[in-house]
């Protein structure tokens, strides 16, 4: 039988009597507006039918966010506690007079207040490949647009090389990959080489190389058109740069690492970013989960028993206990020594084993959008200064100001150099260093807001740091519940740092919890 | 409480007070102590943090000072407590007080033996820091000079290290402090300072 009142015309009918705005209510009630609830379950998790299950999460970041959203869709009951005052973990956005929790320096974020102006001071970048991510992005209605991660107009910035002058990217790699490919040719050009390939191979290994390095016909790098042009070449026939000299180019130590950090399996192209910020993932979650999430709630104890895990909170100055069937817990495993619990003590060695790892981001609101006057649309310059990178806004093309990374450090010891300055002598260093590149920098800096995830509040740690051989040693260890408590997040992957591990731990995490409460329930079934 | 009442309670993971002697209330302004410091301030070597519990007030508070005067926490190769000064030196003069009562209202706790250590040749090293600290490592004011007992081994450890580094100890006018160091330089190495900081260790239980 036909559907006698399709949706079309029920909308309709209700525009008619209440409204655009009742017409955008009832659509967002009926699953048919991104954002609503209407997304399936991705994880498999069963639903419970009539049993009952509890589940306490630890922290609401996103992996507790993804547990609690197919947990509660499964029929769980679902509590998360969160130690900070905010949701989202280290998915964080800041935006105008946003609070700045650091450790020692809270900061209060001085940005003008304008969609274009955040600062995605965790993730900031969604691989194409990173399909739980993706799914919940696609199902939860959260926009996505293209994030350039490589770009070959910014630039390449060594002290040591070059007279400390910054050199285009695009210059760099060209003429890098031209010397390599004409050294090849010349090795490949040797009656000794034909008796590993033959002829013909030989011949195609050239013409590989000539295509690769841009070579001239004789095998040879006269400069390449890869690198740009020196003048016009437009109307005028263009002119080619002279390329530098090889040694030159060894002397900066981009080849050895950042020259091929886009090659990365999480960093090529193309990226995307979520519209407005990172955090409309967490928001998204937070529209579609129904569970209780206490912030401000800082755990105390977690004791595990052999039905049920115990939880002891301070929330709102008064401690209580909780209790559920299970625990999920993403608290940093750092942190988890100085939380009284009753885990056997090989798993808190193991706990203790992974290291806390130390990155550091500060963005600067700059009145114009100078780097678009040097053909800079997005995309990251490097440079073998504490600051390392910097990164341009590829939102907001040709608007009036934009909000750029004056520096994200990988590297420790840079994190460490950063985060012992006070916010104001981090904004004058990152200043200082910025000019070396861009030479007006500091004229068009308004203000800045820095974020050392070893520094915190509730964190006192970036993407844990695992070992060839704590990972041997202890991984599968923590991956596997300890009784009814289970490590979570990020730090439970092979990606920490990335939202995709903490949704591949929540999911890996799911589907175990999933198992063993089918076997419950057919034991119980058998017994009855 | 109703049978089925917990049954509820226990389905749906309702909250239900803790013990109320439990755990003391964090004050939400030192909510960042317990972040490193641990639950009762217990110390987490994880984040190379010591235990506070079982301090004397007067010596929380005059490290808190030297924390945000700059008298602890500056020297360029105390990379801790370099992490620790601003924590201090974002409080006032009052807060610093507040802190230091804080501090002192949790019960102290038990420090564990995690480094293992001869405490008999412990004993027989500890004469030297008993004239200040005294024969049970409880401390004295008077001379500056903190309790021991109930300190983290690891701890001690590594401000012994750092004295005999001049990591601590060189501040310039800290006179109790480079008599400290002077103290510490007596130990001849590595294995010495773990056998005292494990002789130490034992004098929590005396009285």
């Amino acid at each position: 039988m036909a559907d006698p009142f399709t949706r079309r015309q029920f909308l309709n009918s209700v525009g008619a009597t209440g409204g655009s705005a009742a017409v955008y209510q009832m659509s967002m009630a009926l699953g048919l507006l991104p954002g609503s609830a209407h997304a399936v379950p991705f994880a498999n998790v069963e639903a419970l039918g009539k049993s009952q299950r509890s589940v306490l999460i630890l922290g609401a970041g996103i992996a507790g966010l993804v547990c609690a959203y197919e947990l509660e869709r499964a029929g769980f009951g679902v509590t998360i506690l969160e130690a900070s005052h905010r949701i989202g973990g280290r998915n964080l956005t800041i935006r105008s007079g946003d609070f700045v929790d650091e450790m020692g320096h809270p900061q209060t974020c001085q940005f003008d207040r304008h969609p274009n102006l955040y600062f995605n001071a965790g993730p900031a970048r969604i691989p194409s490949h990173h399909h739980h991510l993706l799914h919940y992005c696609r199902t939860l209605g959260v926009e996505l647009e293209m994030f350039v991660n490589d770009n070959k107009h910014t630039y390449v910035h060594d002290p040591k090389a070059f007279g400390g002058r910054p050199m285009k990217n695009r210059e760099y790699v060209t003429d890098a990959r031209g010397f390599m490919t004409e050294l090849l040719a010349k090795a490949v050009n040797k009656p000794d080489f034909e008796k590993t390939f033959s002829r013909e191979d030989t011949e195609r290994v050239l013409e590989f190389l000539r295509s690769y390095g841009d070579l001239s016909p004789a095998n040879t790098y006269e400069g390449s058109l890869r690198a740009g042009y020196k003048s016009n070449g437009m109307v005028i026939p263009g002119e080619l740069k002279t390329p530098v000299e090889f040694s030159e180019l060894l002397d900066s130590s981009f080849w050895r690492y950042r020259m091929h950090f886009t090659e990365g399996e999480d960093q090529c192209s193309p990226l995307m970013q979520a519209v407005g910020g990172m955090d409309n993932i967490v928001k998204a979650f937070v529209r579609n989960i129904k569970s209780r999430i206490l912030t401000n709630a800082q755990v105390k104890r977690i004791t595990l028993g052999e039905n049920r895990v115990d939880v002891v909170y301070q929330h709102k100055g008064k401690h209580k206990t909780i209790h559920g069937d299970y625990c999920l817990n993403s608290i940093p495993k750092h942190l988890m020594a100085g939380i009284d619990n009753n885990l056997p003590n090989d798993y808190s060695t193991a706990l203790a084993s992974i290291g806390r790892g130390k990155l550091f981001k500060m963005a600067i609101q700059m009145r114009e959008r100078f780097w678009e006057k040097e053909n800079i649309y997005g995309g990251i310059t490097w440079t073998e200064q504490e600051i390392e990178q910097l990164w341009y806004p590829p939102h907001g093309i040709h608007t009036e100001k934009g909000v750029m990374l004056g520096a994200y450090t990988f590297d420790a010891e840079n994190s460490e150099f950063f985060a012992r300055m006070t916010p104001e002598q981090r904004f004058e260093e990152v200043l200082k260093q910025g000019e070396k590149i861009h030479p007006d920098y500091r004229r068009y800096a308004q203000n800045a807001v820095s974020v050392p995830w070893h520094r915190m509040n509730h964190m006192m740690g970036c993407t844990a740091v695992w070992t060839a051989e704590t990972r041997e040693r202890w991984f599968k260890r923590l991956q596997q519940p300890e009784g009814r408590h289970y490590m979570i997040g990020d730090q439970m992957s092979f990606h920490p740092g990335w939202q995709e591990g903490a949704m591949s731990s929540a999911h890996w995490t799911l589907a175990h919890l999933n198992d063993r409460i089918r076997h419950e329930l057919s034991g119980a079934a058998v017994n009855a | 409480m109703s049978a089925r009442y917990l049954i509820l309670v226990l389905a749906l993971g309702v909250s239900i007070p803790a013990q109320a002697d439990d755990y003391t209330t964090t004050p939400a302004q030192f909510v960042y102590c317990t972040v490193c410091h641990g639950v009762e301030l217990k110390g987490n070597k994880s984040v190379d943090a010591p235990k506070l519990n079982g301090m004397e007030q007067w010596y929380v508070l005059d490290q808190l000072q030297a924390f945000k005067s700059g008298r602890r926490g500056t020297n360029s190769q105390d990379l801790i407590g370099r992490e620790m000064r601003p924590m201090a030196a974002v409080l006032t003069d009052e807060q610093l007080r507040q802190a230091a009562v804080y501090v002192t209202s949790i019960p102290t706790l038990r420090a564990e033996a995690t480094l293992g250590g001869d405490t008999r040749r412990g004993e027989t090293l500890y004469a030297t820091c008993a004239a200040c600290h005294g024969p049970r490592a409880r401390g004295n004011e008077a001379l500056h000079a903190p309790q021991l007992a109930g300190q983290s081994d690891w701890y001690l450890v590594r401000q012994l290290e750092k004295y005999q580094a001049g990591i601590r100890g060189s501040t310039p006018g800290e006179t109790w402090s480079a008599q400290m160091r002077t103290s510490a330089l007596v130990l001849p190495d590595k294995q010495s300072m773990i056998d005292v900081a494990a002789y130490i260790n034992t004098l929590q239980d005396s009285t």
